[in-house]
Protein backbone atom coordinates (compact mmCIF):
# COMPACT_ATOMS: atom_id res chain seq x y z
CA UNK A 1 0.00 0.00 0.00
CA UNK A 2 1.40 3.35 -1.02
CA UNK A 3 1.02 5.28 2.22
CA UNK A 4 3.49 8.05 1.59
CA UNK A 5 1.86 9.54 -1.49
CA UNK A 6 0.91 13.17 -1.31
CA UNK A 7 -2.80 12.52 -1.68
CA UNK A 8 -4.65 10.46 0.92
CA UNK A 9 -7.89 10.57 -1.06
CA UNK A 10 -8.39 10.90 -4.76
CA UNK A 11 -11.81 11.09 -6.34
CA UNK A 12 -12.17 10.42 -10.05
CA UNK A 13 -15.29 11.06 -12.13
CA UNK A 14 -17.61 10.32 -9.22
CA UNK A 15 -21.26 10.03 -10.23
CA UNK A 16 -23.95 9.30 -7.65
CA UNK A 17 -27.60 8.76 -8.45
CA UNK A 18 -30.73 8.27 -6.37
CA UNK A 19 -32.87 6.32 -8.79
CA UNK A 20 -32.88 8.39 -11.96
CA UNK A 21 -31.87 11.61 -10.26
CA UNK A 22 -28.19 12.48 -10.54
CA UNK A 23 -27.01 13.94 -7.24
CA UNK A 24 -23.29 14.16 -7.89
CA UNK A 25 -22.22 14.63 -11.47
CA UNK A 26 -18.63 13.76 -12.33
CA UNK A 27 -16.59 15.04 -9.37
CA UNK A 28 -12.78 15.12 -9.50
CA UNK A 29 -10.62 16.26 -6.61
CA UNK A 30 -7.73 15.25 -4.36
CA UNK A 31 -7.23 15.60 -0.62
CA UNK A 32 -3.64 16.12 0.49
CA UNK A 33 -2.23 14.31 3.51
CA UNK A 34 -2.43 16.45 6.64
CA UNK A 35 -4.64 19.21 5.33
CA UNK A 36 -8.08 20.36 6.39
CA UNK A 37 -10.29 19.98 3.37
CA UNK A 38 -13.66 21.69 3.54
CA UNK A 39 -16.58 20.70 1.35
CA UNK A 40 -18.77 23.76 1.16
CA UNK A 41 -22.14 24.20 -0.43
CA UNK A 42 -25.74 25.08 0.07
CA UNK A 43 -28.36 22.79 1.51
CA UNK A 44 -29.23 19.95 -0.85
CA UNK A 45 -26.18 20.36 -3.08
CA UNK A 46 -25.07 16.78 -2.38
CA UNK A 47 -22.33 17.41 0.14
CA UNK A 48 -23.63 14.91 2.70
CA UNK A 49 -24.06 12.38 -0.10
CA UNK A 50 -20.46 13.00 -1.10
CA UNK A 51 -19.34 12.35 2.47
CA UNK A 52 -21.35 9.12 2.67
CA UNK A 53 -19.59 7.97 -0.49
CA UNK A 54 -16.16 8.93 0.79
CA UNK A 55 -16.59 6.80 3.92
CA UNK A 56 -18.12 3.94 1.95
CA UNK A 57 -21.64 4.07 3.40
CA UNK A 58 -22.97 4.39 -0.15
CA UNK A 59 -21.74 2.96 -3.40
CA UNK A 60 -21.45 5.41 -6.26
CA UNK A 61 -23.06 4.89 -9.65
CA UNK A 62 -19.69 5.19 -11.32
CA UNK A 63 -16.23 6.59 -10.70
CA UNK A 64 -13.39 5.82 -8.33
CA UNK A 65 -12.57 6.83 -4.77
CA UNK A 66 -8.95 6.06 -3.99
CA UNK A 67 -7.90 5.83 -0.35
CA UNK A 68 -4.11 5.64 -0.16
CA UNK A 69 -4.12 4.65 -3.82
CA UNK A 70 -6.70 1.84 -3.51
CA UNK A 71 -10.23 2.06 -4.82
CA UNK A 72 -12.69 1.63 -1.93
CA UNK A 73 -15.68 1.24 -4.22
CA UNK A 74 -14.51 -2.17 -5.46
CA UNK A 75 -13.16 -3.54 -2.18
CA UNK A 76 -14.41 -6.70 -0.48
CA UNK A 77 -16.03 -6.34 2.93
CA UNK A 78 -12.92 -7.54 4.74
CA UNK A 79 -10.69 -5.05 2.94
CA UNK A 80 -13.12 -2.29 3.71
CA UNK A 81 -13.04 -3.11 7.43
CA UNK A 82 -9.26 -2.69 7.34
CA UNK A 83 -9.68 0.73 5.72
CA UNK A 84 -12.30 1.72 8.27
CA UNK A 85 -9.98 1.07 11.16
CA UNK A 86 -7.89 3.93 9.78
CA UNK A 87 -10.80 6.29 9.29
CA UNK A 88 -12.84 8.21 11.83
CA UNK A 89 -16.14 9.94 11.38
CA UNK A 90 -18.03 12.54 13.40
CA UNK A 91 -21.72 12.46 12.63
CA UNK A 92 -23.98 15.45 12.51
CA UNK A 93 -26.08 14.18 15.42
CA UNK A 94 -22.95 12.64 17.00
CA UNK A 95 -24.53 9.14 16.70
CA UNK A 96 -23.28 8.01 20.09
CA UNK A 97 -24.74 4.71 21.26
CA UNK A 98 -27.39 5.81 23.70
CA UNK A 99 -27.32 2.72 25.86
CA UNK A 100 -23.59 3.04 26.58
CA UNK A 101 -21.60 5.45 28.72
CA UNK A 102 -19.18 7.83 26.99
CA UNK A 103 -16.25 5.65 28.05
CA UNK A 104 -17.90 2.55 26.56
CA UNK A 105 -18.66 4.45 23.37
CA UNK A 106 -15.01 5.40 22.95
CA UNK A 107 -13.75 1.99 24.03
CA UNK A 108 -16.03 0.09 21.67
CA UNK A 109 -13.83 0.13 18.55
CA UNK A 110 -10.77 -0.71 20.66
CA UNK A 111 -12.54 -3.64 22.30
CA UNK A 112 -13.80 -4.96 18.98
CA UNK A 113 -10.77 -4.41 16.78
CA UNK A 114 -7.79 -4.83 19.09
CA UNK A 115 -6.61 -7.37 21.61
CA UNK A 116 -5.48 -4.78 24.12
CA UNK A 117 -5.88 -5.54 27.82
CA UNK A 118 -8.90 -3.87 29.36
CA UNK A 119 -6.68 -1.73 31.62
CA UNK A 120 -4.89 -0.39 28.53
CA UNK A 121 -8.23 0.30 26.86
CA UNK A 122 -9.37 2.19 29.97
CA UNK A 123 -6.30 4.40 29.84
CA UNK A 124 -6.66 4.96 26.08
CA UNK A 125 -10.30 5.90 26.59
CA UNK A 126 -9.42 8.41 29.30
CA UNK A 127 -6.72 9.94 27.09
CA UNK A 128 -9.11 10.36 24.16
CA UNK A 129 -11.82 11.90 26.31
CA UNK A 130 -9.30 14.25 27.91
CA UNK A 131 -8.13 15.24 24.44
CA UNK A 132 -11.57 16.63 23.66
CA UNK A 133 -11.98 18.18 27.11
CA UNK A 134 -14.33 15.61 28.58
CA UNK A 135 -12.24 14.31 31.50
CA UNK A 136 -14.48 13.25 34.34
CA UNK A 137 -17.46 12.55 32.11
CA UNK A 138 -16.51 8.91 31.44
CA UNK A 139 -19.53 7.39 33.12
CA UNK A 140 -22.14 9.81 31.75
CA UNK A 141 -24.72 8.57 29.28
CA UNK A 142 -25.12 10.51 26.00
CA UNK A 143 -28.58 11.67 27.10
CA UNK A 144 -27.06 13.38 30.14
CA UNK A 145 -24.71 15.75 28.32
CA UNK A 146 -25.20 18.78 26.06
CA UNK A 147 -25.13 18.86 22.27
CA UNK A 148 -21.63 20.34 22.11
CA UNK A 149 -20.32 17.73 24.52
CA UNK A 150 -21.92 14.99 22.43
CA UNK A 151 -20.06 16.22 19.36
CA UNK A 152 -16.83 16.23 21.34
CA UNK A 153 -17.53 12.71 22.56
CA UNK A 154 -18.23 11.71 18.97
CA UNK A 155 -14.84 13.10 18.02
CA UNK A 156 -13.19 11.19 20.88
CA UNK A 157 -14.80 8.01 19.57
CA UNK A 158 -13.67 8.78 16.02
CA UNK A 159 -10.13 9.26 17.39
CA UNK A 160 -10.18 6.00 19.33
CA UNK A 161 -8.32 3.94 16.72
CA UNK A 162 -5.79 6.72 15.97
CA UNK A 163 -7.05 7.21 12.42
CA UNK A 164 -5.22 8.86 9.54
CA UNK A 165 -8.22 10.85 8.47
CA UNK A 166 -11.36 12.16 10.14
CA UNK A 167 -14.58 13.11 8.42
CA UNK A 168 -16.81 15.70 10.05
CA UNK A 169 -20.44 16.03 8.98
CA UNK A 170 -21.61 19.57 9.78
CA UNK A 171 -19.63 19.86 13.03
CA UNK A 172 -21.09 23.20 14.05
CA UNK A 173 -24.70 22.53 13.08
CA UNK A 174 -27.07 23.29 15.93
CA UNK A 175 -24.42 24.71 18.23
CA UNK A 176 -24.11 28.25 19.59
CA UNK A 177 -21.21 30.32 18.19
CA UNK A 178 -19.00 29.89 21.25
CA UNK A 179 -19.34 26.11 21.38
CA UNK A 180 -19.01 25.95 17.58
CA UNK A 181 -15.80 27.98 17.73
CA UNK A 182 -14.51 25.63 20.43
CA UNK A 183 -15.15 22.70 18.15
CA UNK A 184 -13.36 24.47 15.29
CA UNK A 185 -10.34 24.94 17.52
CA UNK A 186 -10.50 21.28 18.40
CA UNK A 187 -10.52 20.28 14.72
CA UNK A 188 -7.53 22.55 14.18
CA UNK A 189 -5.75 21.09 17.22
CA UNK A 190 -6.27 17.49 16.07
CA UNK A 191 -4.90 18.38 12.69
CA UNK A 192 -1.78 20.16 13.97
CA UNK A 193 -1.03 17.77 16.86
CA UNK A 194 -1.49 14.48 15.07
CA UNK A 195 -0.94 15.62 11.48
CA UNK A 196 -4.43 14.33 10.88
CA UNK A 197 -6.21 14.86 7.60
CA UNK A 198 -9.62 16.39 8.20
CA UNK A 199 -12.50 16.47 5.76
CA UNK A 200 -15.22 18.83 6.92
CA UNK A 201 -18.64 19.20 5.36
CA UNK A 202 -20.24 22.48 6.34
CA UNK A 203 -22.02 25.61 5.24
CA UNK A 204 -20.84 27.83 8.12
CA UNK A 205 -18.63 30.49 6.55
CA UNK A 206 -17.18 31.59 9.90
CA UNK A 207 -15.89 28.15 10.65
CA UNK A 208 -14.57 27.69 7.10
CA UNK A 209 -12.37 30.78 7.42
CA UNK A 210 -10.97 29.43 10.67
CA UNK A 211 -10.15 25.86 9.74
CA UNK A 212 -9.89 25.41 5.98
CA UNK A 213 -6.67 24.78 4.09
CA UNK A 214 -8.49 23.91 0.91
CA UNK A 215 -12.11 24.61 0.11
CA UNK A 216 -14.11 22.70 -2.43
CA UNK A 217 -17.32 24.40 -3.37
CA UNK A 218 -20.28 22.35 -4.56
CA UNK A 219 -23.39 23.54 -6.32
CA UNK A 220 -26.11 21.26 -7.71
CA UNK A 221 -23.85 18.21 -7.73
CA UNK A 222 -20.87 19.83 -9.46
CA UNK A 223 -17.69 21.44 -8.20
CA UNK A 224 -17.78 25.16 -8.94
CA UNK A 225 -14.44 25.99 -7.41
CA UNK A 226 -11.51 24.54 -5.45
CA UNK A 227 -8.70 26.35 -3.73
CA UNK A 228 -7.74 28.43 -0.73
CA UNK A 229 -10.50 30.46 0.84
CA UNK A 230 -9.16 33.86 -0.39
CA UNK A 231 -8.79 32.48 -3.90
CA UNK A 232 -12.44 31.52 -3.86
CA UNK A 233 -13.42 34.90 -2.45
CA UNK A 234 -11.84 36.53 -5.49
CA UNK A 235 -13.62 34.16 -7.83
CA UNK A 236 -15.85 35.60 -10.52
CA UNK A 237 -18.29 32.68 -10.39
CA UNK A 238 -21.74 34.11 -9.69
CA UNK A 239 -22.75 31.28 -7.33
CA UNK A 240 -19.58 31.56 -5.25
CA UNK A 241 -19.98 35.34 -5.03
CA UNK A 242 -23.59 34.98 -4.01
CA UNK A 243 -22.71 32.37 -1.39
CA UNK A 244 -19.89 34.43 0.12
CA UNK A 245 -21.93 37.62 0.13
CA UNK A 246 -24.86 35.75 1.65
CA UNK A 247 -27.30 37.07 -0.93
CA UNK A 248 -30.66 35.33 -1.29
CA UNK A 249 -31.84 34.06 -4.67
CA UNK A 250 -33.32 36.93 -6.62
CA UNK A 251 -37.05 36.73 -6.92
CA UNK A 252 -37.25 36.50 -10.66
CA UNK A 253 -40.94 35.66 -10.78
CA UNK A 254 -43.01 38.29 -12.49
CA UNK A 255 -46.69 38.53 -11.75
CA UNK A 256 -47.49 36.50 -14.86
CA UNK A 257 -45.00 33.79 -13.89
CA UNK A 258 -46.62 33.58 -10.50
CA UNK A 259 -50.13 33.23 -11.90
CA UNK A 260 -48.87 30.65 -14.36
CA UNK A 261 -47.23 28.60 -11.64
CA UNK A 262 -50.41 28.71 -9.59
CA UNK A 263 -52.73 27.72 -12.42
CA UNK A 264 -50.31 25.42 -14.21
CA UNK A 265 -51.10 27.00 -17.59
CA UNK A 266 -49.22 28.98 -20.23
CA UNK A 267 -50.40 32.57 -20.50
CA UNK A 268 -50.42 34.04 -24.00
CA UNK A 269 -47.24 35.90 -24.89
CA UNK A 270 -45.27 34.14 -22.21
CA UNK A 271 -44.31 31.00 -24.05
CA UNK A 272 -41.28 29.33 -22.56
CA UNK B 1 -60.54 -3.53 -20.36
CA UNK B 2 -59.15 -0.72 -18.23
CA UNK B 3 -60.38 -2.52 -15.14
CA UNK B 4 -58.47 -5.58 -16.29
CA UNK B 5 -55.32 -3.57 -16.92
CA UNK B 6 -55.68 -1.90 -13.54
CA UNK B 7 -56.11 -5.22 -11.73
CA UNK B 8 -53.24 -6.70 -13.70
CA UNK B 9 -50.97 -3.79 -12.79
CA UNK B 10 -51.98 -3.78 -9.14
CA UNK B 11 -51.37 -7.52 -8.85
CA UNK B 12 -47.98 -7.09 -10.41
CA UNK B 13 -47.04 -4.27 -8.11
CA UNK B 14 -48.11 -6.17 -5.02
CA UNK B 15 -46.22 -9.28 -6.15
CA UNK B 16 -43.08 -7.29 -6.92
CA UNK B 17 -43.17 -5.61 -3.52
CA UNK B 18 -43.72 -8.95 -1.82
CA UNK B 19 -40.83 -10.49 -3.78
CA UNK B 20 -38.59 -7.57 -2.86
CA UNK B 21 -39.50 -7.93 0.83
CA UNK B 22 -38.87 -11.66 0.60
CA UNK B 23 -35.46 -11.13 -0.99
CA UNK B 24 -34.52 -8.64 1.74
CA UNK B 25 -35.62 -11.08 4.43
CA UNK B 26 -33.60 -13.86 2.77
CA UNK B 27 -30.48 -11.69 2.69
CA UNK B 28 -31.06 -10.90 6.35
CA UNK B 29 -31.46 -14.59 7.17
CA UNK B 30 -28.33 -15.63 5.33
CA UNK B 31 -26.33 -12.84 7.00
CA UNK B 32 -27.66 -13.70 10.45
CA UNK B 33 -27.02 -17.41 10.08
CA UNK B 34 -23.58 -16.69 8.68
CA UNK B 35 -22.68 -14.51 11.66
CA UNK B 36 -24.27 -16.93 14.16
CA UNK B 37 -22.95 -20.26 12.92
CA UNK B 38 -20.02 -19.66 10.56
CA UNK B 39 -18.10 -16.51 11.44
CA UNK B 40 -17.70 -17.21 15.20
CA UNK B 41 -15.65 -20.28 14.24
CA UNK B 42 -13.41 -18.16 12.06
CA UNK B 43 -12.36 -16.17 15.08
CA UNK B 44 -14.82 -13.34 14.53
CA UNK B 45 -16.32 -13.85 17.94
CA UNK B 46 -19.80 -13.76 19.33
CA UNK B 47 -20.95 -11.04 21.69
CA UNK B 48 -21.91 -13.37 24.53
CA UNK B 49 -22.40 -10.51 26.98
CA UNK B 50 -25.04 -8.97 24.73
CA UNK B 51 -26.70 -12.38 24.29
CA UNK B 52 -27.00 -12.79 28.05
CA UNK B 53 -28.24 -9.22 28.43
CA UNK B 54 -30.95 -9.80 25.83
CA UNK B 55 -31.75 -13.20 27.30
CA UNK B 56 -32.52 -11.59 30.64
CA UNK B 57 -34.68 -8.99 28.91
CA UNK B 58 -36.64 -11.39 26.70
CA UNK B 59 -36.72 -14.38 29.03
CA UNK B 60 -36.45 -13.58 32.71
CA UNK B 61 -38.22 -10.23 32.58
CA UNK B 62 -41.08 -11.66 30.49
CA UNK B 63 -41.70 -14.53 32.88
CA UNK B 64 -44.10 -12.73 35.27
CA UNK B 65 -46.50 -11.56 32.58
CA UNK B 66 -46.26 -14.78 30.54
CA UNK B 67 -46.79 -16.79 33.73
CA UNK B 68 -49.77 -14.76 34.88
CA UNK B 69 -51.55 -14.82 31.54
CA UNK B 70 -50.92 -18.52 30.97
CA UNK B 71 -52.20 -19.34 34.45
CA UNK B 72 -55.40 -17.43 33.75
CA UNK B 73 -55.84 -19.03 30.33
CA UNK B 74 -55.39 -22.45 31.90
CA UNK B 75 -58.17 -21.63 34.37
CA UNK B 76 -60.40 -20.23 31.63
CA UNK B 77 -59.90 -23.32 29.52
CA UNK B 78 -60.81 -25.57 32.44
CA UNK B 79 -64.00 -23.60 33.01
CA UNK B 80 -64.98 -23.62 29.36
CA UNK B 81 -64.41 -27.37 29.05
CA UNK B 82 -66.31 -28.01 32.28
CA UNK B 83 -69.27 -26.16 30.78
CA UNK B 84 -69.57 -28.85 28.12
CA UNK B 85 -68.14 -31.90 29.92
CA UNK B 86 -70.28 -31.50 33.05
CA UNK B 87 -73.36 -32.34 30.98
CA UNK B 88 -71.93 -35.81 30.38
CA UNK B 89 -70.55 -36.11 33.90
CA UNK B 90 -67.08 -36.21 32.44
CA UNK B 91 -65.37 -33.39 34.33
CA UNK B 92 -62.35 -35.61 34.99
CA UNK B 93 -61.46 -35.29 31.31
CA UNK B 94 -60.85 -31.57 31.72
CA UNK B 95 -57.31 -32.66 32.51
CA UNK B 96 -56.86 -34.26 29.07
CA UNK B 97 -58.31 -31.30 27.26
CA UNK B 98 -56.36 -28.64 29.11
CA UNK B 99 -53.15 -30.62 29.02
CA UNK B 100 -53.16 -31.37 25.31
CA UNK B 101 -54.43 -27.95 24.26
CA UNK B 102 -51.83 -26.18 26.40
CA UNK B 103 -48.89 -28.19 25.27
CA UNK B 104 -49.74 -28.42 21.60
CA UNK B 105 -51.25 -25.05 20.96
CA UNK B 106 -52.03 -22.43 23.54
CA UNK B 107 -48.82 -22.18 25.54
CA UNK B 108 -46.57 -21.71 22.48
CA UNK B 109 -49.05 -19.33 20.86
CA UNK B 110 -49.65 -17.16 23.93
CA UNK B 111 -45.95 -16.98 24.69
CA UNK B 112 -45.18 -15.96 21.13
CA UNK B 113 -47.88 -13.32 20.99
CA UNK B 114 -46.88 -11.84 24.33
CA UNK B 115 -43.23 -11.79 23.33
CA UNK B 116 -44.14 -10.13 20.04
CA UNK B 117 -45.80 -7.29 21.91
CA UNK B 118 -43.11 -7.10 24.52
CA UNK B 119 -39.84 -7.82 22.72
CA UNK B 120 -40.51 -7.95 18.98
CA UNK B 121 -41.75 -4.38 19.06
CA UNK B 122 -38.79 -3.41 21.24
CA UNK B 123 -36.38 -4.85 18.68
CA UNK B 124 -38.04 -2.91 15.85
CA UNK B 125 -38.07 0.30 17.88
CA UNK B 126 -34.47 -0.05 19.01
CA UNK B 127 -33.06 -0.74 15.56
CA UNK B 128 -35.31 1.90 14.00
CA UNK B 129 -34.19 4.55 16.47
CA UNK B 130 -30.57 3.61 15.94
CA UNK B 131 -31.05 3.93 12.20
CA UNK B 132 -32.65 7.35 12.51
CA UNK B 133 -29.87 8.56 14.83
CA UNK B 134 -27.19 7.38 12.35
CA UNK B 135 -25.97 4.87 14.94
CA UNK B 136 -26.10 2.04 12.40
CA UNK B 137 -23.97 4.14 10.04
CA UNK B 138 -21.60 4.83 12.91
CA UNK B 139 -21.19 1.09 13.50
CA UNK B 140 -20.39 0.54 9.85
CA UNK B 141 -17.90 3.38 9.67
CA UNK B 142 -16.15 1.91 12.70
CA UNK B 143 -15.83 -1.33 10.76
CA UNK B 144 -18.28 -3.14 13.04
CA UNK B 145 -20.81 -5.33 11.31
CA UNK B 146 -24.37 -4.37 12.36
CA UNK B 147 -25.51 -7.97 11.86
CA UNK B 148 -22.94 -9.31 14.28
CA UNK B 149 -23.33 -6.43 16.64
CA UNK B 150 -27.10 -6.01 16.77
CA UNK B 151 -28.95 -8.89 15.19
CA UNK B 152 -27.07 -12.00 16.26
CA UNK B 153 -27.30 -11.38 20.04
CA UNK B 154 -31.05 -10.73 19.72
CA UNK B 155 -31.52 -13.74 17.47
CA UNK B 156 -29.70 -16.14 19.79
CA UNK B 157 -31.40 -14.75 22.89
CA UNK B 158 -34.82 -15.08 21.28
CA UNK B 159 -34.03 -18.60 20.09
CA UNK B 160 -33.20 -19.66 23.65
CA UNK B 161 -35.77 -17.57 25.52
CA UNK B 162 -38.95 -18.48 23.67
CA UNK B 163 -38.70 -22.30 23.80
CA UNK B 164 -37.73 -22.11 27.49
CA UNK B 165 -40.60 -19.74 28.24
CA UNK B 166 -42.95 -21.98 26.29
CA UNK B 167 -42.07 -25.01 28.40
CA UNK B 168 -42.62 -23.03 31.58
CA UNK B 169 -45.84 -21.56 30.17
CA UNK B 170 -47.13 -25.07 29.44
CA UNK B 171 -46.64 -26.12 33.04
CA UNK B 172 -48.20 -22.94 34.38
CA UNK B 173 -51.19 -23.30 32.08
CA UNK B 174 -51.74 -26.88 33.21
CA UNK B 175 -51.37 -25.65 36.78
CA UNK B 176 -54.05 -23.03 36.15
CA UNK B 177 -56.43 -25.70 34.87
CA UNK B 178 -55.53 -27.96 37.81
CA UNK B 179 -56.17 -25.26 40.41
CA UNK B 180 -59.55 -24.38 38.98
CA UNK B 181 -60.68 -27.97 38.51
CA UNK B 182 -59.56 -29.19 41.92
CA UNK B 183 -60.56 -26.19 44.02
CA UNK B 184 -63.61 -24.86 42.18
CA UNK B 185 -65.05 -27.87 40.32
CA UNK B 186 -64.19 -30.53 42.87
CA UNK B 187 -62.23 -32.85 40.55
CA UNK B 188 -60.02 -35.27 42.44
CA UNK B 189 -56.42 -34.03 42.51
CA UNK B 190 -54.73 -37.40 41.86
CA UNK B 191 -57.16 -38.20 39.10
CA UNK B 192 -56.48 -34.88 37.41
CA UNK B 193 -52.70 -35.37 37.53
CA UNK B 194 -52.94 -38.96 36.34
CA UNK B 195 -55.20 -38.04 33.47
CA UNK B 196 -52.85 -35.23 32.45
CA UNK B 197 -49.84 -37.54 32.52
CA UNK B 198 -51.65 -40.18 30.50
CA UNK B 199 -53.00 -37.73 27.93
CA UNK B 200 -49.69 -36.11 27.08
CA UNK B 201 -47.34 -37.81 24.66
CA UNK B 202 -43.89 -37.02 23.41
CA UNK B 203 -45.44 -36.04 20.10
CA UNK B 204 -47.42 -33.26 21.78
CA UNK B 205 -44.28 -31.88 23.35
CA UNK B 206 -42.47 -32.04 20.01
CA UNK B 207 -45.27 -30.06 18.31
CA UNK B 208 -45.23 -27.31 20.89
CA UNK B 209 -41.47 -27.13 21.05
CA UNK B 210 -40.95 -27.03 17.28
CA UNK B 211 -43.55 -24.33 16.95
CA UNK B 212 -41.93 -22.22 19.64
CA UNK B 213 -38.55 -22.37 17.89
CA UNK B 214 -40.07 -21.12 14.64
CA UNK B 215 -42.08 -18.47 16.46
CA UNK B 216 -38.81 -17.19 17.92
CA UNK B 217 -37.32 -16.93 14.43
CA UNK B 218 -40.39 -15.08 13.15
CA UNK B 219 -40.52 -12.58 16.02
CA UNK B 220 -36.84 -11.73 15.80
CA UNK B 221 -36.64 -11.43 12.03
CA UNK B 222 -39.82 -9.42 11.67
CA UNK B 223 -38.62 -7.02 14.39
CA UNK B 224 -35.20 -6.64 12.79
CA UNK B 225 -36.58 -6.31 9.27
CA UNK B 226 -39.12 -3.67 10.25
CA UNK B 227 -36.49 -1.85 12.28
CA UNK B 228 -34.19 -1.58 9.30
CA UNK B 229 -37.11 -0.38 7.17
CA UNK B 230 -37.53 2.76 9.28
CA UNK B 231 -37.14 5.95 7.28
CA UNK B 232 -37.44 9.52 8.45
CA UNK B 233 -37.85 10.27 12.11
CA UNK B 234 -39.85 9.34 15.16
CA UNK B 235 -42.98 8.84 13.08
CA UNK B 236 -41.26 6.15 11.02
CA UNK B 237 -40.17 4.35 14.18
CA UNK B 238 -43.74 4.31 15.50
CA UNK B 239 -45.16 3.12 12.21
CA UNK B 240 -42.70 0.29 11.78
CA UNK B 241 -43.01 -0.79 15.42
CA UNK B 242 -46.76 -1.16 15.04
CA UNK B 243 -46.32 -2.87 11.73
CA UNK B 244 -43.80 -5.30 13.23
CA UNK B 245 -46.38 -6.46 15.77
CA UNK B 246 -49.11 -6.92 13.16
CA UNK B 247 -46.85 -8.74 10.68
CA UNK B 248 -45.36 -10.87 13.39
CA UNK B 249 -48.72 -12.01 14.80
CA UNK B 250 -49.97 -12.80 11.31
CA UNK B 251 -46.89 -14.86 10.51
CA UNK B 252 -47.05 -16.62 13.87
CA UNK B 253 -50.60 -17.76 13.15
CA UNK B 254 -49.55 -18.85 9.67
CA UNK B 255 -46.58 -20.84 10.98
CA UNK B 256 -48.85 -22.28 13.64
CA UNK B 257 -51.28 -23.48 11.00
CA UNK B 258 -48.52 -25.10 8.95
CA UNK B 259 -47.01 -26.95 11.89
CA UNK B 260 -50.34 -27.99 13.32
CA UNK B 261 -51.17 -29.45 9.92
CA UNK B 262 -47.78 -31.19 9.71
CA UNK B 263 -48.10 -32.79 13.15
CA UNK B 264 -51.72 -33.69 12.52
CA UNK B 265 -50.70 -36.49 10.21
Amino acid sequence: MNDTSEHIIEVRDLVVKYGDRTVLDGLNFQIRRGETFVILGGSGCGKSTLLRNLVGLMRPYSGEILFNGRDITTMTDDERIEVRKRVGMCFQGSALFNSMSLADNVALPLREHTRLASSTIDIQTKIKLALVGLSGFEEYLPAEISGGMKKRAGLARAMAMDPEIIFYDEPSAGLDPIVAAGLDMLIRKMQSTFNLTSVVVTHEMASVRLIADTVCMLNAGRIVGTGKIDELERSKDPFIQQFFERRPDEESDTRDDYIRSLMGIDLPGNAT
Amino acid sequence: MTAFIYTFGATGRVSLNALYALSRVCVLMVETINWTLVQPFRGRGLRMKAVVFNLVEYGVNSLPIVGLICFLIGAIMAMQSAYQLARFGATQYIANLVGVASMRELAPLMTAILLTGRSGSAIAAEIGTMKVAEEIDALEVMGLNPTKFLIVPKFLAMLIAIPCLTILATFIMILGGYMLSVFALGVDSDLYLNNTARALQMKDFATGFTKSVFFAVVICWVGVYRGFQVEGGAEGVGKMTTSSVVTSIFLIILVDLVFTALFFF
